[in-house]
């Protein structure tokens, strides 16, 4: 076990310091100038060569990549060139917002995936199966933007049961309220997927010996399904949850526009389209971040929910 | 059924319950995600422009709703002579005007700071408007004089609430530093920094001591809501007051429908302008460059854009800006002649030229609509479609033969001729600023203009330069798009908005609800 954690740090390592490469080249091989885009169009050459010092990227490339290397490994992300607040203020005040949501929507598409998927291999080739196989499919294709819109229409406009504006933490009915739509939003595509992967691995445990064991030896129909096949058929589910976190937090994006959240797919738009160079690299670091830690809580899950899986 | 009505019900009532305490609150949508830094100096994008005029006032202002610099009025200076040869300036301050949060009265010592904090390139990003600027000095408590290198076309235009002219107190601007009051900007204005939400709000509270008396609002909540549709749909909602619009005759049709709702549709228009690369086969020919310009109908576009949210554009410089030429010579839209034009240059079978363009799609629509129209002409436009900011990039290291530029000024017509058309500004140029077609046919008249004092003079050199311009197709003024804003009717501005230059409602002491 330590030594399988230590290996997969020393791997986080080194995918953190590739990316945080990668990240600085090309954040600087995208034309466009932060200088120019802070200022506007009618500053003058001169003032944007001031304003370029000013932020430090007139400098060499390979200075640049040096503090920003040194400045990562101390935790100094530096200022955000638009803002001018520290990167890891801002990142840190909008990633809970990204977190909570990619949370409750994991629980909503768990909560209906899991069941429908079940319920769908149960009744293979029938008509709950078709059912659920219609309605994971259209999950998957339906543009999660338009069912954003229908959902504020329908709900925030028409009903008037949720805000539009979708962030409000001052009371826990007013967080609720706020969180649901995009939530149910971003919820529904994970439980398309969740009922097309519990569909199919249920059915492939129900063929086992030991369900056919089970029941020979007479065990209720339920407890068999729920207890002995399902147990075994949520490692491919806690996979395919795991990989989605990461997945979940980059569709966020869309969401937390369309519903007026704060967070990181937010913050990462705002940077790309104003060339915020310090408040990329800040981003990315986290994405890798999330993306690592989301993939060794998937193993050490893996390990708890089948014994048969060692850790080395 | 009945269980979905009470459920419904609980929840509405639930849901209603902040909103009928808004009273005294104004929620503004704003297309943005953010305001930028929070400092007047430095922050020259709509977002942060509409928002920070309610916290600054500027020695004169532009009166409320207008745009022209004709209806300039006395804000934080009560009057004001010049010298007859337009080089020195006195300005006798208000007195008693105090700034926010404690920070003591306003004083010639802090009009004397902002300027030259406004004219330092470190710390403002609209130091070349002060280029002129010889001295500022505070002669007594109440009296700044501030004397010039040579004159300027409009001096109080550098000192009213707009860019670099807004006045910040000294106290506050020394003892927080430059980081800190972008986070905590203090002025003199109706309304008090409060709060800043990244993503979400900014706040900003009514200033008890305004010196034209206290804010009958007592807060603005600014929201940033980047999705149009979003912004549409809070709107119906109720949940904010007042917002800024999508620039579509569709929109305008579709809030205007909502009751209750006032949708206006304000200068300062952006012009649509299409500069020709004269530097560089085909447009070095000016014959190419007069077809070009005979091939672009603007009524077309006109009606193609929306009748009500814009209109054709008149001259190089745009309609209502002092010193615009509304007879200028634009070249009338004849696609035979065009033709004929480009077959006597050499290319009888037409031309092809490459566009750099921005995938903003307001401006992007307008481009492929030019492109149709060009196409029957025999030019073919090759539009590149690039993101925003690779757009300003490229555009200026000149590497496209057709540069769509949209914008508005300061409404005098020195600036767009001199941004624009002054050899002095072409691209790639030590003092480059947006001259795309390396025009330099009217830098005599311009030169001539900026110092001129005789008003009459300076206006007949700005209209000649405009003449020559138009003449030598440097490039071809289409079109120009009004600023759309949507908000209830229950809001009484206490003016009426026809303009705003700082690109948002103004937001005064008068304005309130009235139901």
């Amino acid at each position: 076990m330590g030594a399988f954690l230590l290996k997969r740090l020393a791997f986080s390592v080194v995918t953190l310091f590739a990316v945080l490469t990668l990240v600085f080249v090309v954040v600087r091989i995208v034309p466009g100038d932060p200088a120019q885009v802070i200022l506007g169009d009618q500053a003058d050459a001169a003032a944007i060569a001031a304003m370029r010092a000013r932020l430090g990227i007139d400098r060499p490339l390979l200075d640049q990549y040096g503090s920003f290397l040194s400045g990562a490994l101390i935790g100094e992300w530096g200022v955000s060139l638009v803002t001018g607040r520290p990167v890891i203020r801002e990142i840190l005040d909008v990633l809970p917002w990204t977190l909570e949501l990619t949370l409750v929507s994991m629980v909503i598409g768990a909560a209906i995936g899991v069941p429908i998927g079940v319920w769908a291999a149960v009744n293979r080739n029938r008509m709950p199966d078709y059912v659920a196989r219609l309605g994971s499919l259209l999950g998957l294709s339906f543009p999660p933007f338009v069912s954003a819109i229908m959902l504020l229409i329908g709900f925030a406009l028409v009903l008037r049961w949720f805000p539009v504006i979708s962030a409000n933490r001052s009371t826990p009915w007013a967080w609720f309220q706020s969180i649901m739509l995009p939530a149910v939003n971003l919820g529904l595509i994970m439980a398309a997927y969740i009922t097309r992967v519990t569909r199919s691995a249920m059915l492939e445990v129900m063929q086992e010996d030991y369900v056919r064991t089970a029941r020979a030896k007479g065990v209720p129909w339920g407890a068999i399904v729920w207890r002995h096949a399902l147990r075994n058929a949520l490692i491919p589910i806690v996979t395919i949850v795991g990989l989605y976190v990461g997945i979940l937090i980059g569709n966020s994006v869309l969401t937390e526009i369309v519903f007026n959240r704060p967070g990181l797919g937010k913050l990462i738009i705002g940077a790309l389209n104003q060339r915020d160079y310090p408040m990329l690299q800040g981003m990315m670091v986290i994405y890798t971040l999330i993306v690592v830690l989301v993939n060794v809580a998937t193993d050490l899950t893996y390990a708890l929910v089948d014994p048969r899986v060692k850790l080395s | 059924m009945r269980r979905t009505l009470v459920w419904t019900a609980i929840a509405g009532a639930l849901a209603a319950t902040p909103a009928a305490a808004q009273k005294t609150t104004l929620t503004v949508g704003m297309q943005s995600q953010d305001a930028g830094v929070l400092d007047p100096h430095i922050n020259s994008g709509t977002p942060g422009k509409a928002f920070l005029q309610w916290m600054f006032n500027g020695l004169v202002r532009i009166k409320p709703g207008e745009l022209s610099p004709d209806f300039i009025e006395p804000d934080l200076a009560e009057s004001w002579t010049s010298s007859p040869d337009g080089k020195e300036w006195t300005f006798k301050l208000r007195q008693g005007v105090q700034c926010h949060h404690d920070y003591g009265e306003f004083t010639a010592e802090d009009a004397v700071y902002s300027l030259k904090r406004a004219s330092t390139k470190d710390s403002s990003a609209f130091s070349s408007d002060y280029a002129s600027v010889d001295k500022i000095e505070a002669v007594d408590k109440y009296t700044l004089k501030i004397t010039l290198k040579e004159a300027i076309p409009s001096l109080l235009g550098i000192v009213m609430n707009y860019h670099g002219g807004n006045m910040v107190c000294k106290k506050a601007a020394e003892e927080l530093g430059k980081d800190g009051f972008a986070k905590k900007p203090v002025g003199t204005g109706p309304f008090m920094f409060a709060e800043y939400v990244p993503q979400q709000y900014a706040k900003v509270v009514a200033n008890p001591k305004y010196f034209r008396g206290a804010p009958k609002l007592k807060e603005i909540v600014y929201r940033f809501i980047p999705s149009d549709s979003s912004r549409d749909l809070a709107f119906q909602a109720g949940e904010i007051d007042m917002m800024l619009g999508r620039q579509e005759q569709a929109w305008v049709d579709r809030m205007t429908a909502i009751p209750g709702t006032k949708v206006v549709a304000m200068a300062p228009a952006e012009m649509s302008v299409l500069h020709l690369n004269m530097s560089l086969p085909p447009f070095n020919d000016i014959r190419v460059r007069q077809a070009f310009a005979m091939a672009i109908d603007r009524n077309a576009i006109w009606q193609f854009r929306g009748k009500g949210i814009s209109r054709p554009a008149v001259s190089v410089v745009p309609s209502g800006y002092s010193g615009t030429n509304d007879q200028a010579p634009l070249y009338p839209y004849d696609v035979a002649k065009a033709k004929a034009l480009l077959a006597e240059a050499g290319y009888p079978n037409g031309i092809t030229v490459k566009a750099i363009h921005t995938t903003l799609p307001g401006m992007m629509s307008f481009m492929e609509a030019t492109q149709a129209l060009l196409k029957k002409a025999g030019i073919t436009m090759e539009i590149i479609p690039v993101e925003h900011p690779t757009f300003h990039a490229q555009i200026r290291q000149d590497l496209s033969q057709v540069v769509h530029f949209q914008a508005a000024r300061f409404p005098v017509a020195d600036v767009y001729l001199t941004q624009f058309f002054h050899s002095r500004s072409t691209v790639k140029t030590p003092t480059a600023v947006t001259n795309f077609s390396h025009c330099s046919v009217a830098d005599a008249e311009i030169d001539a203009a900026r110092s001129e004092t005789d008003k009459a003079k300076q206006i007949a050199l700005w209209k000649t330069a405009q003449e020559k311009i138009v003449k030598e197709v440097c490039a071809v003024p289409v079109n120009e798009m009004l600023q759309l804003w949507a908000y209830k009717d229950s809001l009484d501005l206490g003016y009426e908005l026809k303009a705003s230059l700082n690109l948002g409602p103004p937001i005064l002491e008068t304005t309130r609800f009235v139901k």
